[in-house]
């Protein structure tokens, strides 16, 4: 039977092809506009993940009147208990001139932010140097920022009292002020200038330098990450010390972050957020319309890939079709010979869906070809970045450089599709041949 | 008990308004082994009691039992299950499958009975060889000539062994020598497997090849005898179909 089936599309040579093409084409027209949007939507996300990490919502009190809901400890409570939160931690910032933070003669004058030191491995902070604390270290543990060694300031000079983190001459980094794992520091409070009071400074212990990442927030960079709690107290202190009245009675932090487990829990978690009484911000405000936009892309360039196959399905039929009036007489004969339906039916099947899968594999064959012509292409061009695609791949330029992508699921799927494809063009030619009398077939001269 | 019997065989064709009566009340009992000739002019019904037989039409009122069985009502696929046990088919024109080699061409039979590819070859080979064709094993239809053509098309009607086989003027397109060569075929064979062999032709020289000459004429059975009694009476029977 098999054989009989390729025997009959091998005899016709020239018109097998032909489809076989209109299979490739269709095939491949589908597959490399998916992977392009497959690409496409990969760098989408590359770059977004460079912006921001997709699975933190930011949350901020809104205002400061008394029946506004308040960021407090609860209320961080209250949402660390809800479904899909991974972790969570205020984000307390404090001036450096409301504390200062100092080693020997040098002062700190970058942002200090408190937080809850133990959640920063949960929302995936690394460090160069030293450890993330875990949960019950001392109050005293602080973190550098990356870049925060170099915003030390020499109190004793006026001008020309700070290390600027470029490389010289040489290309070598000059040497910062302070050695975050090495030196000693201390904090202390701010007097106001007429005070005559004394502040004992007090000593805190750097555990460790974060690593850049410009998708955190609070950012990791200038400034100094320490316990929420301590930074409280500090910040109690001054407010006393400098007689700053409070504007509101109730305790509350001015903002938060919460890590969501995955990225398609955000929108069910910012909701419940938001419905707290909190504005929140996320990626998801990005994502979403990007998202959205990405798959108006990718609609469009399956849709004219789907064009091209549905040509070629037609195509198949036409064939079929066409094989059928210049074989009703060999139907026919098979009929008269014993053949029962089903045969026939197989037969035709068969036919249609081997121009199918064999249009499939050398589609899928010239895809990953083509795919591969366009990643190169696009690898030598992209420093130029010109055109759309450049500007959306701004972001991750050079990193992936792959803008056609094309995952196992797309190579199987299209090889599956275009076998379906096949076989449904050509059910209707095979029920067609079915349903050829024997009689009027065999008379036919 | 008779292997094929016709009783009350009516078919009556309709085209627009007009009724054509192409058999009118055939009876007719074919015994096992027989060489049996329908003979009759063309439009005499010699074709359309053929197909009756062998399934290819329905007959308008009457039945068919074959080994016993009622076929009258068989459905399409009942038809051709029962085709492929019973009834082998030479035809006119040979239709052979133009896109299978000889051996191919002869084990379809059997392919639809369902035979494995290794024992059907075998078969058909032998079956070619019986056809005098060995040489000719691997050939595709259009490199044969009418009579190598044909004779593949015996091979195919008789490889599976049916006990009926049909031969609609089965040298119609060949000449008188080769027509001969054919025939001899074709009964040798019939005898040989002791299976009953139908031929349709207007052809008197082919129908002197058979045992029992059936001659129809407007539907219905004008003379049914034995070869003998007209091979002593020749003129009897070119009158009758002039």
């Amino acid at each position: 039977m098999l054989s009989m089936a390729f025997g009959n599309l091998f005899k016709r040579k020239v018109r097998t092809l032909l489809t076989v093409t209109g299979v490739i084409i269709g095939t491949c027209a589908i597959v490399v506009m998916m992977s392009l949007g497959i690409g496409i939507k990969q760098s989408m996300q590359d770059t977004l993940k460079n912006m921001g990490d997709l699975t933190v919502i930011t949350v901020n009190s809104t205002s400061q009147s008394p029946d506004a809901a308040a960021l407090d400890d609860k209320m961080l409570k209250k949402m660390k208990k809800m479904e899909h939160v991974a972790a969570l931690t205020p984000i307390l910032s404090l001036d450096s001139s409301m504390i200062s933070i100092q080693s020997k003669k040098y002062k700190f004058q970058g942002m200090i932010y408190g937080v809850y030191l133990d959640t920063l491995k949960d929302f995936g902070y690394k460090t160069e140097n030293g450890e993330l604390p875990s949960a019950g270290a001392d109050k005293t543990t602080i973190l550098f920022g990356k870049d925060a060694e170099y915003d030390f300031i020499d109190i004793r000079k006026s001008s020309n009292n700070m290390i600027y983190p470029q490389p010289d001459k040489n290309g070598k980094m000059p040497d910062p002020y302070v050695r975050p794992m090495k030196d000693k520091f201390q904090v202390t409070v701010t007097l106001p200038e007429d005070s005559t009071a004394t502040v004992k400074p007090l000593k805190l212990r750097c555990v460790g330098t974060l690593s850049e990442d410009g998708g955190k927030n609070p950012y990791p960079s200038h400034s100094i990450f320490m316990d929420v709690t301590y930074a409280k107290e500090l910040q109690a202190k001054y407010n006393k010390l400098n007689n700053v009245k409070k504007t509101s009675k109730k305790e509350s932090y001015e903002s938060a972050s919460v890590k969501v487990d995955s990225i398609a829990n955000v929108p069910k978690v910012e909701k419940a957020i938001k419905e707290l009484g909190f504005t929140t911000y996320s990626m998801e405000n990005i994502r979403k319309p990007m998202e959205e936009q990405m798959r108006t892309i990718q609609m469009i360039l399956g849709g004219l890939g789907g064009i091209s196959l549905f040509v070629a399905a037609l195509g198949i039929t036409n064939t079929m079709i066409m094989s059928i009036y210049e074989r009703t007489r060999e139907i026919g004969i098979m009929k008269v010979l014993g053949c029962v339906v089903r045969n026939i039916r197989t037969i035709f099947l068969i036919e249609s869906g081997a121009i199918g899968f064999i249009g499939g594999v050398i589609g899928l064959a010239q895809s990953y070809a083509i795919s591969f012509a366009i990643n190169t292409l696009y690898a030598t061009s992209g420093d130029q970045g010109g055109g759309a695609a450049g500007m959306i791949m701004e972001g991750t330029a050079g990193a992936a450089g792959q803008i056609s992508i094309i995952p196992l699921w797309l190579a199987l799927g299209a090889l599956l599709f275009s076998t379906m494809v096949g076989l449904l063009s050509g059910f209707y030619p095979a029920n067609r041949a079915v349903k050829v009398s024997a009689l009027t077939a065999i008379k036919q001269e | 008990m008779s292997l094929i019997c016709l009783k009350d065989i009516r078919k009556v064709y309709h085209m627009d308004e007009e009724k054509i009566v192409a058999l009118g009340r055939i009876n007719l009992r074919i015994e096992q082994g027989e060489i049996c000739c329908i003979l009759g002019t063309s439009g005499s019904g010699k074709s359309t009691l053929l197909n009756i037989m062998a399934g290819l039409e329905k007959p308008t009122k009457g039945s068919i039992e074959i080994d016993g069985v009622n076929v009258t009502d068989f459905s399409e696929k009942q038809w051709a299950l029962f085709r492929q046990k019973y009834i082998g088919f030479v035809f006119q024109s040979y239709n052979l499958l133009p896109t299978l080699t000889a051996i191919q061409n002869v084990a379809v039979p059997l392919m639809f009975k369902g035979i494995k590819k290794k024992e059907r070859t075998k078969s058909a080979v032998h079956m070619l060889k019986m056809v005098h064709l060995g040489n000719r094993l691997t050939h595709m239809p259009t490199q044969m000539s009418g009579g190598q053509q044909q004779r593949v098309g015996i091979a195919r009607a008789f490889v599976a062994r049916p006990p009926i086989v049909f031969a609609d003027e089965p040298t119609g397109n060949l000449d008188s020598k080769t027509s001969r060569e054919v025939m001899g075929l074709m009964v040798t064979m019939a005898k040989k497997y002791k299976e009953t062999l139908i031929l349709v032709t207007h052809d008197t020289e082919i129908a002197k090849y058979a045992d029992r000459i059936i001659t129809i004429h407007d539907g219905s059975i004008l003379n049914d005898q034995s070869n003998e009694s007209i091979l002593k009476n020749p003129e009897n029977l070119e009158e009758k179909v002039v």
